[in-house]
């Protein structure tokens, strides 16, 4: 006779199907909920984005679930509640911290519900999450909402409302789990700290894995897998990682190494724990790629270690908390909203080179951006992009560069849309092409209004030298600030203000009525705001407007029309 | 009590401030029901004047800031761990929103609140 361990597993699980779940049933339940818990320790302690009372939550529910455990290990019973009786025991004895405390409640809840019960069926289950519940409300004077108890709440509301349609015990967890995912998802919404914070409640992730172990273990699924996984080395998504910086964790380190015999992998995952968080391992082609976020300190630690393994063929080293700035300043960047397109309307492309202009273009109607400008031209890929899914098939683009001109025309040969190119060559003669945009008219006739606005308006740009040179027979220093009208120069000062005033000058801006001054990204609102209030001072019949631009290296970029 | 000066003058705060911080913050914390107030006298104090700090007595003696605080804990929590983690949201509570690093958080368990016996 041989004993097979998967058989027997096997076999066990078959009761799930029965629709009674007993005492040891119950129990293999309990133990899955801690493992899988055990596994997602560090995710749910990695919501503790900041320095809460509590300590770490995923290691507070954790040692309570473990003692819960202990308690109830080596009972033989059947009655599912003399054992679940001695779960909750368990539990009060090791709560720890806030949320290991309602954990226990938790757990006593269920158990008072199930005191008298040999079996859990559907309607039992149902029960015993709504005691669970109730339990857990009073322990506490004032609730708070977007916690674990808010989570429990929706998992007993979940299961009453499935007792309707199933009386599978199994069913009736399956959707809890899911009411479960659901609700720990809003917690941001109900709890403002979090959202600030940009994570989930961490008791409630924590009560999640719990009953996602209970599910992946009736479903014969790994309880262990996130902490011990390789991955294909194509599927890192490291990226992802970034999301869930600690606090202290600065440093991400990846490491590609060939190691001399077999990987033991648990080894290396505990000494890599010692190391930092974030730990994530890949293989391919006998390679292996290792990701950690570790403290300042430790940074070299990996690496040396890594070293007595075998060969490191590679390491990569960021620096998380610059990392993380650039993500922050590319949502920021993106949030601008362009307008929807309606099927058949003009879509009109831009390419800007600051995000206060963007935002500009934005408001004017422009369904689509391309970052860039004079020092980086986009791609005609990069254009074709911008407009290629867009649901109409009449597209107008403004390169407002003359050096992007030429992509924009071979993005018009590769694309089988209607494409109109306004050679705009400057940020000015695209806004006042802008204004003629009626996205419902012919795009023929609106590419002709726009030709024409483009010719009544005048651009000056304020820039600094970055040679010395003559041209146009201006002589320039490098360094000095220079003056460009309509794209040649006509201007050299050593001032900012003067520039800018003899720039009108040139333009002979008397003429015309209106002055719009983007300021650049190394200037301030205030500093422009003072030039503008010069610029009033000497042309006092004329309209001055400022505006953030926030383009690169061109400290100003006017527009006289 | 507790002194700071700034160019533009000084800030106090009284140690009633600190304990309306501790009162919140104990009220949060999972497991209490209630606080109680240490004695009759300052029970009666307190429902006269309904100042949100009963149950809850500061002591700053110029250097060291002490708080103690008199809970009613729910029966069938684990006594000793709610009251560590008050302890624990007091401390930090108070030491955010003051400022002010706190010596002691003595946590007197004056009673249990059994509310469904089984």
């Amino acid at each position: 006779m041989s004993i097979d361990p998967k058989k027997i597993e096997e076999r066990q699980r078959q009761h799930f199907k029965s629709g009674k779940i007993d005492g040891q049933d119950l129990k293999r339940l309990v133990e899955a909920g801690m493992t899988w818990l055990k596994t997602n320790q560090q995710t749910v302690n990695a919501l503790n984005v900041f320095p809460v009372p509590d300590g770490d939550t995923g290691t507070n529910m954790m040692l309570t679930m473990t003692s819960a455990w202990n308690e109830a290990a080596n009972l033989g019973t059947t009655h599912a509640g003399e054992l679940i009786g001695a779960v909750a025991q368990g539990a009060l004895m090791g709560a720890r911290g806030n949320s290991g405390v309602i954990l226990s409640q938790l757990w006593r809840g269920f158990a008072r519900a199930l005191h008298a019960r040999e079996f859990v069926d559907g309607a039992a289950l149902a029960a015993a999450f709504t005691e669970a519940k109730i339990t857990a409300y009073k322990g506490v004077v004032r609730p708070v909402e977007g916690t674990i108890l808010t989570v429990s709440k929706d998992i007993a509301t979940e299961a009453e409302v499935a007792l309707a349609d199933t009386q599978d015990p199994v069913e009736i967890l399956r959707r809890c789990v899911a009411a479960a995912d659901a609700s720990v998802q809003r917690t941001p919404d109900l709890l403002p700290v979090l959202k600030q914070a940009g994570v989930v409640d961490s008791g409630g992730k924590g009560l999640y894995f719990i009953i996602e172990g209970m599910l992946r273990y009736i479903d014969g699924l790994p309880l262990d897998a996130p902490v011990m996984s390789v991955q294909p080395l194509s599927a890192m998504n490291l990226e992802n990682a970034m999301e869930e910086v600690e606090e202290g964790q600065d440093w991400e380190v990846v490491v590609d190494f060939i190691p001399q015999s077999m990987l033991d992998l648990p080894a290396f995952y505990t000494r890599l724990e010692d190391m930092g968080t974030s730990i994530q391992v890949g293989e391919g082609d006998g390679m292996y790629r290792m990701h950690i976020h570790t403290p300042l300190e430790k940074r070299y630690e990996p690496i040396d270690y890594i070293m007595e393994l075998g060969t490191i063929t590679k390491v990569a080293m960021e620096n998380l908390l610059a990392q993380m700035d650039e993500i922050d300043r590319k949502a920021r960047s993106a949030k601008i909203e362009l307008t929807a397109i309606e099927p058949g309307q003009i879509a009109v492309v831009v390419v800007s080179p600051g995000r206060g202009l963007s935002r500009i273009f934005a408001s004017l109607g422009v369904a689509g951006i391309v970052e860039g400008g004079q020092t980086m031209n986009p791609s005609t890929r990069d254009i074709l992009d911008a407009f290629e899914n867009l649901p109409t098939d009449r597209v107008i683009i403004l390169p407002n560069n003359k050096n992007i001109i030429f992509s924009a025309e071979q993005a018009k040969e590769v694309t089988v849309k209607q494409v109109e190119i306004i050679p705009t060559r400057t940020i000015p003669q695209g806004l006042a092409a802008m204004l003629h945009l009626d996205p419902n008219g012919e795009v023929s006739a609106i590419a002709e209004k726009m030709r024409k606005a483009v010719a009544q308006v005048k651009t000056g740009e304020i820039t600094i030298a970055t040679r010395t040179v003559e041209i146009d027979g201006v002589g320039v220093r490098e360094g000095q600030v220079i003056g460009l009208l309509d794209g040649k120069l006509v201007i050299a000062s050593d001032s900012l203000e003067a520039a800018c005033l003899s720039l009108l000058n040139k333009t002979e801006a008397e003429n015309f009525e209106l002055i719009t001054l983007y300021y650049g990204e190394d200037l301030s609102h205030a500093e422009a705001n003072r030039i503008a209030d010069l610029v009033r001072k000497n042309y006092p019949a004329l309209e001055v407007e400022v505006q953030d631009g926030g383009q690169p290296h061109y400290q100003f970029i006017l527009s006289i029309e | 009590m507790s002194e700071e000066s700034t160019t533009l003058g000084s800030i106090h705060i009284s140690p009633n401030a600190v304990a309306s911080i501790a009162y919140h913050a104990t009220l949060q914390s999972y497991g209490v029901v209630g606080l109680a107030a240490r004695n009759l006298a300052e029970g009666l104090a307190h429902s006269i004047t309904r100042e949100p700090t009963r149950g809850v007595s500061v002591r700053f003696d110029g250097e060291k800031l002490d708080i103690d605080v008199y809970v009613i804990v729910e029966f069938g929590t684990r006594v000793a761990s709610v009251a560590s983690s008050v302890a624990n949201a007091v401390r930090y509570q108070v030491e955010k929103t003051v400022g002010l690093k706190v010596h002691e958080v003595n946590v007197h368990v004056q009673g249990l609140r059994v509310s469904n016996p089984d």
